[in-house]
């Protein structure tokens, strides 16, 4: 297995610049080329699909945790009838163990507004909107600033440039609702609604705000645009991990010395991340856990972590996912019945309550972790829980179900030992 | 024509159709609660599971392909998928409970959690026996419950509006009521609070639920979350009759069910009908359960020294008929009514020919701009157009006045003009009036002769309602006069049939000692040495439809077989005699 180099790599995302956020200094650091070069370079970018062919080719998977290819929803989109058409950036990053997006708005606002702009030209977009989670208030405050410079240096806004496309641009704050992340549910919220996932089919490209064609986007995808424009595909595709290439934020968290935010190639290798990037395990300990990829994402033992990269293809291996990269690092001193509970709480806390399987099922799953928790529960209350996820899971509208089913399987199955610790003995044990 | 196979059957089908539709159609059956056929549907209850697939079809020779043994391979949906909201396509494959363990594995599943926070109160909710948790759970649900730990609690006995109670701990967020009142009713004043196992439908903060159409929710909700104001707690489903009828209150004339229990009616919910009503009904026409019971007339009554008293029936057909002999048929003033049936003015019609008065009059009782466009009309009576095909002279409240004021014995039908505001007590000064009426009112109290009828919940009869359709009523109350066990037609519940005099239930005092307008109309006539027999409505809609060309081919087994009848109106019926 070819390594990936990734202590020769040169964040693009949030480069080591004073004051970038700040739009003179983005411009002076070559920002919005790539939105220029799209509008004006009829050379280089004859007409909007050459723009959605390079971005496809670079085979950005989106980041936002489905990873699936940007520039290929890109091209869902229906030809323009002359009518609304809508870009949602989906900044509503709620995860437990993500939070990659937050340093987007506040170290380099533009690089995403500009890919948004190329996005928009890319899909002759009318209006954009940038759903931020609620609690980023001061986020929420940065983005309006940086998009009204944005607005005064005519980079949006009516006949951008003279190049004859205009879009609109809102800044649009969440109300505190993890699932308002889910995509559809998003829309639901824009639109003033509470914030239900819908059904699918119809696809948010044919009908998605106020019946409307709509693509999706989360925030760190989308920022990912100029750079492919102004350095190409190809660049892109050989950075990181073949199937799964450019540059991603780690979000690493928990038990290391030094967490925080870290923009390098995909398919860094996760014992990498912890020892080298994350300044390895806090106190010296013993590393136990992790969760790759954002709460949702099933949890890995220690021991399975010998040679697993940070992509979607080496997580699938040992069973898990690459989700949103937010990494939650623990030790050997974690009470995992305590962590799950912890998780089965989000999970119940945030449920929509829509469908029956989740708004049941998250509650429930949380009450039984509890009684373990607290040292009442019995053998079978595990064997009871790995059977409520089967009952979820697959069985909703959106994916919330799977995302408070599979932490629960998981970590019970990988760490069974642990739990059945934790329960009453039985009264009629047999040794 | 495309195909698509349901365990195992093959159906042709045309058009678009949702597969829960489809199977219902059918005569088949999968569980379900959000899902209604008159609104959108949210899938969220996740009851409908089945399993789909697609036959595999080979690409080059376009056949079906085959497995090792022979048969066609089926490619399934990695997920099991929800029946409401998927579209029957050609050469769809679908399991449901009845041949697929899987399905039957997941709809209990589903009905398990659905139960979990559920509060198994059936024995003192008013909503056991007609609540399809309870039906679908005894079918498909589990035997009893993994759930150990304590349920959500939620608030109970809120008042949402002046009509509908909401106990939130038995709602299941199906959301049928919030959608109906954003699609339906379109007054979105029901919404889903809080999150997660805590939500539950309520009104804005300071608003109440007084939508004009709020019961429908009630008769929706899937579960004993929304009941009735009204008659919450005042009976078990299974102790009542359900008879078909139609609501009398308004012009629309919605098909109705009338609840019945010991000869009271206790409640009155919307039957189906395409054409006319769907499934819903204004609030307001539920309150009419109230008039079959309250304020009834029993036995005739007659004025002694100008005081009312009760009298027997051979008294007041003596009455009336002395009252016609000693007055000119000139001066003799019959009032029919859109408040009453066809039959009744009909019968009333009749006698008045057969006596040489003049074909009888009546008022429309209409009221401009009282209507939604809906179901509630302007018309506020349940048979106006019946009183215009009948031939009778629409007057307003100008010329009835006049009319009043040339009579000297008025006959009335059925209708509260006095209390409607149409006439004055000095209109009537010097008359002598004869009401046959259901009800006791202002008008009936200055009545010399009040003769007690039967009422829409007591008689057979039809009603023309404002788009000209004819519909028509059952016996759903026993008279003094009537009995259920004798009469083919009348429902027998329960009740009534294993109950015995012992049970407190049979409460004689119930049953109004009052005749169909026919009948009496008979027995005055006879009385006379009339020939002029009106047995029932059958009878008489059979002798209408003979005589009278707007009714013509009308009969009660017609309308029993299409739900009602589309009559001519008035005015088709003029152009095509031009014609």
């Amino acid at each position: 297995m070819s390594t990936v180099d990734w202590k020769n790599y040169d964040p693009v995302l949030i480069p080591d610049i004073k004051d970038l956020h700040q739009i003179d200094v983005y411009i002076k650091h070559n920002g919005y080329k790539a939105f220029e070069s799209v509008l004006k370079d009829k050379m280089k970018w004859p007409d909007q699909k050459s723009v959605i062919n390079e971005v496809k080719e670079a085979n950005i998977r989106g980041r936002g945790g489905a990873g699936f290819n940007a520039g290929l929803k890109w091209s869902f989109m229906p030809p323009s009838d002359g009518g609304a058409r809508y870009l949602a950036c989906n900044g509503d990053e709620s995860e437990p163990g993500t939070f990659k997006d937050r340093k987007i708005f506040e170290y380099n606002p533009h690089v995403f507004i500009e890919g948004a702009l190329i996005a928009a030209y890319a899909m002759e977009i009318t209006t954009i909107y940038v759903y931020i989670r609620g609690e980023y208030r001061v986020y929420i405050e940065m983005m309006e600033k940086a998009i009204a410079d944005a607005y005064s240096k005519g980079y949006i806004g009516k006949n951008i440039l003279g190049s004859g496309f205009s879009v609109d641009f809102y800044v649009h704050s969440g109300a505190g609702a993890y699932i308002c992340g889910e995509e559809t549910s998003m829309l639901e919220s824009l639109e003033g609604k509470r914030g239900y996932p819908r059904v699918k089919p119809p696809f948010p490209a044919q009908k998605g705000l106020w019946g409307r064609p709509t693509t999706i986007n989360n925030i760190e995808t989308l920022a990912h645009v100029p750079a492919v424009i102004s350095k190409g595909a190809s660049w892109f595709k050989n950075i990181g991990a073949a199937n799964h290439p450019g540059p991603i934020l780690y979000g690493i968290s928990g038990h290391v010395n030094k967490p925080g935010v870290y923009e390098l190639p995909t398919g860094v290798p996760v014992l990498d991340l912890i020892h080298d990037v994350a300044g390895g395990m806090r106190n010296g300990k013993k590393l136990k856990a992790v969760i790759p990829g954002g709460s949702s994402t099933p949890v890995l033992r220690a021991d399975q972590l010998d040679g697993i990269t940070m992509d979607s293809e080496s997580l699938r291996t040992v069973g898990s996912m690459l989700g949103t990269a937010g990494m939650v690092v623990m030790d050997e001193d974690t009470d995992m019945v305590d962590v799950l509970w912890r998780i089965a709480h989000f999970y119940h806390h945030e449920s929509c309550g829509q469908c029956t399987p989740c708004r049941e099922g998250t509650g429930w799953l949380e009450k039984i972790l509890l009684k373990i928790k607290n040292g009442d529960g019995e053998v079978k209350d595990l064997d009871l829980l790995l059977d409520l996820t089967t009952q979820m899971e697959g069985r909703t509208i959106c994916a919330l179900a799977d995302a408070a089913a599979w932490p629960v399987r998981f970590t019970i199955n990988r760490f069974r030992d642990e739990f059945e610790a934790r329960c009453k003995k039985s009264a009629f044990a047999l040794a | 024509m495309p195909e698509v196979i349901i365990d195992g059957k093959s159906y042709n089908y045309e058009g678009k159709h949702k597969l829960l539709q489809f199977i219902q159609d059918l005569g088949k059956e999968v569980p379900f609660f959000c899902y209604h056929p008159s609104m959108s549907i949210p899938a969220n209850c996740r009851q409908c599971m089945v399993k789909v697939g697609q036959y595999v079809i080979d690409r080059e020779s376009g056949n079906h392909e085959l497995d090792d043994k022979g048969d066609k391979v089926v490619r399934w949906f990695p997920k099991l998928q929800t029946a409401c909201n998927i579209d029957v396509a050609d050469g769809m494959v679908v399991h449901t409970q009845e041949t697929d363990e899987l399905v039957r594995r997941a709809q209990k599943d589903n009905l398990e959690l659905i139960l979990i926070n559920h509060p198994l109160d059936c024995p003192i909710c008013d909503q056991a026996g007609e609540c399809p948790l309870q039906i679908q759970t005894y079918k498909y649900g589990p035997e009893g419950s993994r759930f150990e730990v304590k349920k959500v609690h939620k608030p109970k006995r809120i008042q949402l509006g002046p009509r509908v109670v909401l106990d939130a701990e038995r709602c299941i967020n199906c959301t049928r009521c919030t959608r109906f009142t954003e699609e339906i009713s379109k007054t979105n004043q029901l919404t889903i609070t809080r999150r997660g196992d805590k939500n539950y439908p309520i009104t804005a903060p300071g608003t109440e639920f007084d939508d004009l159409y709020s019961l429908n929710t009630v008769d929706i909700c899937p579960v004993g979350a929304l009941t009735s104001t009204d008659f919450r707690f005042k009976a078990r489903v299974w102790e009542m009759n359900q008879t078909p009828g139609i609501d009398i209150t308004n012009g629309k004339g919605c098909n109705i069910d009338l609840w019945t229990r010991d000869n009271l009616v206790l409640r009155i919910t919307p039957r189906y009908n395409k054409d006319v009503n769907d499934h819903w009904m204004p609030d307001s026409g539920r309150e009419a359960y109230k008039l079959f019971n309250e304020n009834r007339i029993s036995r005739p009554l007659q004025k002694l020294d100008g005081e009312q008293i009760l009298s027997s029936w051979n008294n007041a057909i003596a009455t009336f008929n002395e009252q016609i002999d000693g007055t000119d048929s000139k001066n003799t003033l019959v009032i029919g009514s859109p408040h009453a049936s066809v039959e009744e003015n009909y019968s009333l019609a009749k006698f008045s020919n057969l006596l040489g008065i003049k074909q009888p009059v009546f008022v429309p009782h209409i009221v401009e701009g009282s209507g939604d466009g809906f179901l509630i009309s302007d018309d506020q009576a349940p048979n106006t157009n019946g009183c215009r095909l009948l031939g009778f002279t629409e007057l307003d409240v100008k010329s009835i006045k006049n009319a009043v004021k040339k009579a000297s014995l008025i006959i009335l039908l059925s209708d509260h003009l006095l209390d409607r505001g149409v006439l004055s007590e000095k209109d009537l000064d010097g008359k002598f009036l004869v009401v046959l009426a259901t009800n006791h009112s202002h008008t009936t109290k200055l009545a010399d002769l009040v003769i007690p009828v039967t009422t829409a919940a007591e008689h057979a009869a039809s009603y023309v309602n404002v788009d000209s359709r004819i519909q028509r009523t059952f016996r759903a109350k026993e008279t003094k006069y009537t009995n259920r066990r004798l009469d083919l037609e009348m429902s027998e519940g329960r009740l009534d049939r294993y109950g015995t005099n012992f049970d407190n239930w049979v409460t004689e005092e119930n049953k109004i000692d009052c005749l169909p307008v026919w009948r009496f109309i008979t027995q005055a006539a006879s009385a006379r040495g009339l020939d002029m027999v009106l047995t029932e409505g059958r009878q008489i809609m059979e002798e209408i439809a003979s005589s009278l060309e707007p009714f013509k081919g009308v009969n009660y087994q017609l309308m029993d077989e299409h739900a009602g009848i589309l009559l001519k109106t008035e005015t088709e019926l003029k152009e095509s005699v031009k014609q």
